[in-house]
């Protein structure tokens, strides 16, 4: 039986086909042209839709706001960073990323998790201030100025090998790894596990009643939130050759919820379009000012308050019709805010 | 030396330091706590609400307006800023389910566009108003800046007028009865829209406040309210969202800890302790030192 949840993950599967079309699209075309600037500016722009995709699925499955996702992300980074120093391994260091990110996020899950709302957000924000504070003072991670010099790999893939310092092919590795962890995530969402994280952002109160634990749920969804931006940053000092403590600041996880908003929060590959659409933007306006920020913060504001699914809202139902079968394409989806707003909200 | 002077030289002072150090984030703090407890928003753009007031009194002290004018005449200014940005983009999603989000999001679109507002007006290099009342004096045999202990003062006054008027005016018990149930307090006549867009310009207005007497010790720029901005969300965090004497009581006991524990500490882990602090507080009491306003 196809339901209306499995019918809109079917359109953003779809959607992110697109996404890899068009970006195979842009492989093809820079590598014919010999472009670099555009295909890492592509290739950035995937690595923080890899962040922004841990905020969505936080914020879009579990509804905690996290405004320091980048913590994990930029844990994730120096991990690599460190490891890509004494060994250049890609594999090494990714998954000395991924452990250290989810140990790291064990403890900051313990202590985000006590709380919930509002609380969440801030805890997750100070987190992130104070572990970026404590990075940007240490001298042996680089201080302020980060770490420069981590030496250009080359990936073994198998019988084959790419050089992370190959635009076409560092891009075509990060596009495999962030479409694998957006696979991975819907497929988690997928999961019974998914359903009980669906029915906590519906309604908390009522999932312990049907005999599952609330903070379970949240923890795991925390780690796998976690480990997806842990993996992601771990692919940054790769394309940079460096790590700075930029990276986990406020900024970063700001931007990432930018993404996430204008793209359409509970979408998964909104995120990955939001982040895409961010890069745009900002290189498109960033060429002639530099107060790009009075636009995104305007388009951010208007997405908020105007359109609460963000650009793939307008998208996905057209996909959706498209797809769907006959019994479910005739009736108009309900709306699903409908009973929600009726109930009073406590103050 | 001895333990006279170690506490005549190094404690005094630091605790000192420390306490105009906690006026200041309390006064930020003030403003946020009081938009929090009413109206339940996290205002993300506080901090930049700060900075403005701070670069109002600037731009109207580079017009000759003395600064004891522009203590009354900056939050002033401030109030109808306050006003718009609730009627504007407050009031829209106020009813929806996850107005907590929605509400914190809309905030932080405004902080990232005030700020770039701002360097664009004023550019991005850091200034620095003349201190209004310079000198030290001498207390105890301890030297300390005139201006800071006009600070400590003037804060005292501040909290103390503030918290008049919220626990023993009029004004204050509508805003209390409108922060413990809306309705209710709609029915008995208080006209509770306004009273949310009074209390969201009041609370802008006393961070504009904040930026007018902190500058002459903290410096303008137009990132200046990071700077206070997480040490004020802890203020209200380990106060309790919305206590006045909350906010009071935790700015000073967590400026404090910070001053106290950078003696004995390399400053960089003295953020650490304080956020420890608060996570501390989180575990053993929730609701914060003092719980809601309007709640008891």
């Amino acid at each position: 039986m196809l339901d209306r949840l499995t019918l809109s993950m079917r359109a953003s599967h779809v959607l992110a086909a697109l996404l890899v079309v068009a970006a195979l699209v842009l492989a093809v075309v820079g590598s014919a042209i010999g472009d670099t600037f555009y295909l890492r500016l592509a290739t950035e722009a995937l690595i923080f839709a890899g962040l922004a995709l841990s905020v969505d699925l936080l914020l879009g499955y579990s509804g905690a706001l996290s405004l320091g996702q980048a913590l994990y992300f930029g844990i994730g980074a120096y991990t690599s960073a460190l490891v890509l120093m004494k060994v250049p391994s890609f594999w090494l260091a990714m998954g000395a990323a991924a452990g250290m990110t989810f140990v790291c996020a064990i403890i900051g899950g313990l202590i985000a998790n006590r709380v919930r709302g509002v609380y969440f957000a801030l805890i997750t924000f100070g987190l992130a201030q104070v572990v970026a504070k404590v990075v940007y003072n240490i001298r042996d991670l680089g201080a302020s100025d980060g770490m420069i010099g981590i030496p250009v790999i080359d990936i073994g893939i198998g019988p084959f090998s790419v050089s992370a310092g190959n635009p076409v092919g560092f891009f075509l590795v990060v596009l495999v790894i962030i479409m694998a962890l957006y696979a991975a995530t819907a497929y988690l969402l997928d999961t019974p596990f998914g359903r009980v994280l669906t029915a906590l952002k519906a309604n908390e109160k009522r999932v312990p009643f049907l005999g599952y634990s609330v903070w379970r749920a949240r923890m795991v969804c925390y780690l796998a939130a976690a480990l997806i931006a842990g993996l992601s940053g771990a692919l940054y000092p790769m394309l940079r050759g460096f790590v700075s403590p930029e990276l986990m600041f406020f900024m970063t996880s700001g931007n990432a919820v930018i993404s996430v908003i204008l793209g359409g929060v509970g979408t998964l590959v909104g995120a990955l379009y939001g982040s895409v659409f961010l890069v745009i933007i900002k290189s498109v306006i960033g060429s002639w000012t530099d107060h790009y920020l009075i636009i995104i913060g305007l388009l951010f504001m208007a997405g908020v308050l105007f359109m609460p699914k963000g650009l793939i809202g307008f998208v996905r139902p057209h996909v959706e019709r498209m797809i769907a079968p006959r019994h479910l394409r005739e009736t108009r989806a309900p709306e699903q805010d409908a009973p929600l707003k009726a109930e009073e909200v406590k103050p | 030396m001895n333990a006279l002077d170690y506490l005549q030289f190094v404690l005094a002072p630091q605790v000192v330091n420390g306490l105009a150090l906690g006026v200041a984030v309390v006064l930020v703090a003030l403003g946020l706590t009081i938009i929090f407890g009413l109206l339940d928003v996290i205002n993300m753009s506080h901090g930049e609400f700060y900075a403005v007031g701070a670069y109002l009194a600037l731009a109207l002290g580079a017009a000759h307006i003395d600064f004891w004018l522009l203590i009354v005449l900056v939050p002033v200014l401030m109030l109808p800023l306050g006003m718009v940005t609730e009627r504007l983009l407050i009031r829209p999603v106020f009813n929806t389910k996850d107005r907590h989000v929605t509400t914190l999001l809309v905030t932080f679109g405004l902080a990232l566009i005030a700020e770039d507002v701002l360097k664009l007006i004023f550019g991005p290099n850091t200034q620095r108003p003349p201190t209004p009342i310079p000198g030290a004096s001498e207390i105890f045999g301890i030297i300390l800046p005139n201006y800071r202990l006009f600070l400590i003062a003037i804060g005292a006054v501040i909290v103390a007028g503030v918290a008049f008027v919220v626990y023993r005016t009029r004004l204050g018990a509508m805003v209390r009865a409108a922060a413990y149930d809306r309705n209710m307090a709609a029915s008995l006549g208080v006209p509770v829209s306004l009273v949310y867009s009074g209390t969201f310009a009041f609370g802008v207005a006393l961070a504009g406040l904040a930026g007018v007497l902190l500058a002459p010790i903290y410096s303008i720029f137009p990132t200046m309210g990071r700077d206070f901005i997480l040490l004020a969300f802890t203020v209200v965090i380990v106060g309790g969202m919305g206590s006045i004497w909350g906010a009071v009581v935790a700015g000073l006991l967590l400026t404090q800890v910070q001053a106290l524990a950078s003696l004995v500490i390399s400053p960089v882990w003295t953020d650490p302790i304080v956020f420890g602090t608060m996570v501390a507080f989180l575990v053993f009491r929730p609701q914060g030192l003092f719980g809601r306003l309007g709640h008891a």
